[in-house]
């Protein structure tokens, strides 16, 4: 028999039987659709991730101190101070730095209190993280000469201690010292990990002097003059923190430079084997939904032995029958899938719509879907049809 | 040594010769054994119509499976137009059911999903042909159907159900038509429209072998096997089995 006559049969057995079919496919629909979203979630974590850290600036390295080799997990790292800083300024290439500290500490406005990352800058960390206020102002330089006791919130922030109220001018305690708040800024609408949304900020001399008493940097962020120096300027800051830091020639570095592109494949890793994760724990509802075709084709190669029987008696060979129910469980997977793909889709779109999360289909998972699908019907399929391909004609036509 | 082919007499072989046939289900563990044909030989001509009759049970189904290359032989020969059946592998005992053999059952045997004219297509579809919907058309043109081609068998009479059957027989202009009880699921008088429809394609060429209980239809075949357990008592012209068979049986009535 020719393959769309093969087919054509299949079809129209599927569709006399349509509430079996739909209950049969049921298995790889669910499971599709939750590969799709899975995929979606996942891919859209990662570009909102690589989106996040480009809007840092395309031309940002990032110099961290790197604790000594063999020193204790605990150990203090204090290696960078505001000093490299500037001399890192003077660098050819650079055009600008921003040292940063990193802290913890209770935040309180009357009743409301929280615990929040605070974070010591300069006047020039908003500009260079092409971050802006939405209310008030940004620091001066005197407020980090001065150890100004003026705060900026991050968007959460300012939301949980005051609501829809506005903070600017308001007086709150951090670490049990009063703060005004002379801006809050502007919402990136980020999830997760080091949110700007999340962070208070504080002048860097403040942060040193008044909250944390140390004058060692959790960080130094520098500007590039261009993406293409990039490399040039990191060997450059290399060289001058060895320099400053009197490291011996065989001593390892005390600091690590990291890049936007390094930052970017790391959090991509970190992401996609996430997705990983989760996405092979959809699969297995595919191969519930594989286990199920098969359930409902050995019922329906028994089901119709009798059918088997008369197309045997007419002039099907064994190959026939077997193509027969494997094209059958097949159009009844690719069905699930295409399904699954649209449920899938329109889920993505929920989620983004309803959930706030970004979500990307990316264009290998309707081919994967499709593929999967198509592979499971065959691994699935083949069994029944099997079954029904060696069937006896002669037994199968005493069959009911 | 075995011969592939029958010897045959002119251009065209016999289209069924059949040599010390039998069936023995359960051959191997002898207290289960039925010998449900046992040792038949017989030839059927091209355009003869046969008929088989015989108590239940005698093996006239079993036979007729045999014959339509539904079932295999224990031993014995069977040449059909020529070649020996037991040469064939799977696929080309497919395509003999396929080309030389219609097949009609006592109880239709359409597939209920399908309509008329696409159940007298199925087997034209298996043998890879073209044009199967107009050869199906002219099928049941054949059989007087052509106004039902798109009924589905629950829409049909069983008189109507069994000649779409015949039209499915015929579709491919198989050597041999062989029909189990053709008329048994039927009532007397459809019954015999059906076998007036027989009886016409029989004077058109066709060669028939049917297994009945009914006399009636018996007596309107050209011959006549009488089988009992497994085995020929009586093979010749209609009349005179029927006479035999009646005889035989008188003391079942007395
Ligand atoms: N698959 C089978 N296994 C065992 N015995 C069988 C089988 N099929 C038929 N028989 C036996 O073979 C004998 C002939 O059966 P059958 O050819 O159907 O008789 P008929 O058609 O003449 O009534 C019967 O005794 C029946 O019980
Ligand atoms: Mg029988």
């Amino acid at each position: 028999m020719l393959i769309h006559e093969t087919a054509r049969t299949a079809w129209r057995s599927l569709a006399q039987n349509r509430l079996r079919t739909a209950l049969t496919a049921l298995g790889m629909i669910i499971g599709v659709t939750a590969v799709i979203a899975v995929l979606a979630i996942g891919e859209g974590a990662k570009a909102s991730v690589e989106g996040r850290i480009r809007a840092l600036g395309s031309n940002l390295l990032t110099v961290r101190p790197e604790r000594a080799q063999g020193a204790v997990r605990s150990a203090r790292v204090e290696t960078l101070v505001r000093a490299d800083a500037d001399a890192i300024a003077e660098l050819d290439g650079v055009e600008g730095v921003s040292p940063e500290s990193t802290g913890t500490a209770q935040v309180k406005y009357r009743e409301a209190n929280l615990s929040s990352s605070i974070q010591g800058v300069t006047a020039d960390f908003l500009p260079l993280r092409s971050l802006d206020v939405a209310s008030g102002i940004g620091f001066s330089p005197d407020d980090d000469l001065g150890r100004a006791r003026v705060a900026i919130l991050g968007a959460n922030v300012a939301y949980e201690l005051f609501g829809e109220r506005s903070a600017i001018g308001e007086r709150i305690q951090i670490a049990g010292n009063g703060f005004t708040v002379v801006g809050v800024l502007g919402a990136k609408g980020d999830v997760g990990f080091m949110s700007p949304d999340d962070m208070v900020l504080v002048p860097l001399g403040t942060h040193e002097g008044v909250l944390f008493g140390q004058s060692y940097l959790g960080a130094i962020t520098v500007k590039v003059r261009s993406e293409g120096e990039s490399e040039d300027v990191r060997e450059r800051i290399g060289e001058l923190l060895r320099l400053r830091h009197r490291l011996r020639a065989d001593a390892p570095d005390d600091f690590e430079i990291r890049s936007q592109t390094e930052m970017l494949a790391t959090m991509g890793a970190i992401t996609g084997t996430f997705t990983a994760l989760l996405g092979s724990v959809a699969a297995v509802s595919l191969l519930v939904g594989g286990i199920g075709i098969m359930n409902i084709m050995l019922v329906s190669v028994r089901e119709r032995t009798r059918e088997i029987g008369v197309r045997m008696a007419v002039g099907a060979r064994r190959r026939d029958i077997l193509l027969q129910f494997l094209v059958e469980a097949v159009v009844v997977s690719i069905f699930g899938g295409l399904v699954g793909i649209f449920l899938g889709w329109l889920a993505a779109f929920a989620i983004a719509r309803f959930g706030g999360w970004e979500t990307i289909i990316p264009t290998y998972a309707y081919g994967l879907a499709l593929g999967v699908s198509i592979a499971i019907g065959i691994v699935f399929g083949v069994g029944p049809a099997r079954r029904a391909s060696t069937l006896d004609p002669v037994e199968a036509l005493r069959q009911e | 040594m075995s011969l592939a082919h029958e010897p045959t007499t002119g251009a065209t072989h016999t289209p069924v010769v059949i040599e010390e046939l039998r069936k023995i289900y359960h051959a191997d563990r002898a207290e289960l054994a039925v010998r449900a044909v046992d040792g038949i030989s017989f030839r059927i001509e091209r355009g003869e119509s046969v008929a088989i009759v015989g108590p239940s049970g005698c093996g006239k189904s079993t036979l007729l499976h045999v014959l339509g290359c539904l079932d295999r032989p224990t031993s014995g020969r069977y040449f059909l137009e020529g070649r020996d059946v037991a040469q064939l592998d799977e696929d080309d005992r497919a395509r003999a059911r396929n080309r030389h053999i219609g097949f009609v059952f006592q109880s239709f045997n359409l597939l209920p999903r399908m309509d008329a004219v696409e159940n007298v297509e199925l087997p034209l579809l298996y043998a890879g042909q073209r044009d199967t919907r107009a050869r199906a058309l002219r099928a049941l043109e054949r059989v007087g159907l052509a106004d039902r081609a798109h009924h589905r068998p629950n829409e049909l009479s069983g008189g109507q159900k069994q000649r779409v059957a015949i039209a499915r027989a015929l579709v491919t202009e198989p050597s041999i038509v062989l029909g189990d009880e053709p008329t048994g699921a039927l009532d007397s008088r459809t019954g015999r429209e059906v076998m007036e429809l027989l009886g016409r394609l029989h004077a058109e060429g066709t060669t028939i072998v049917l297994v009945t209980h009914d006399l009636s239809v018996a007596r309107s075949q050209d011959r006549v096997i009488r089988m009992r357990d497994g085995k020929i008592v009586g093979d010749g012209p209609a009349a005179a089995e029927i006479e035999a068979f009646v005889q035989e049986n008188a003391g079942d009535f007395a």
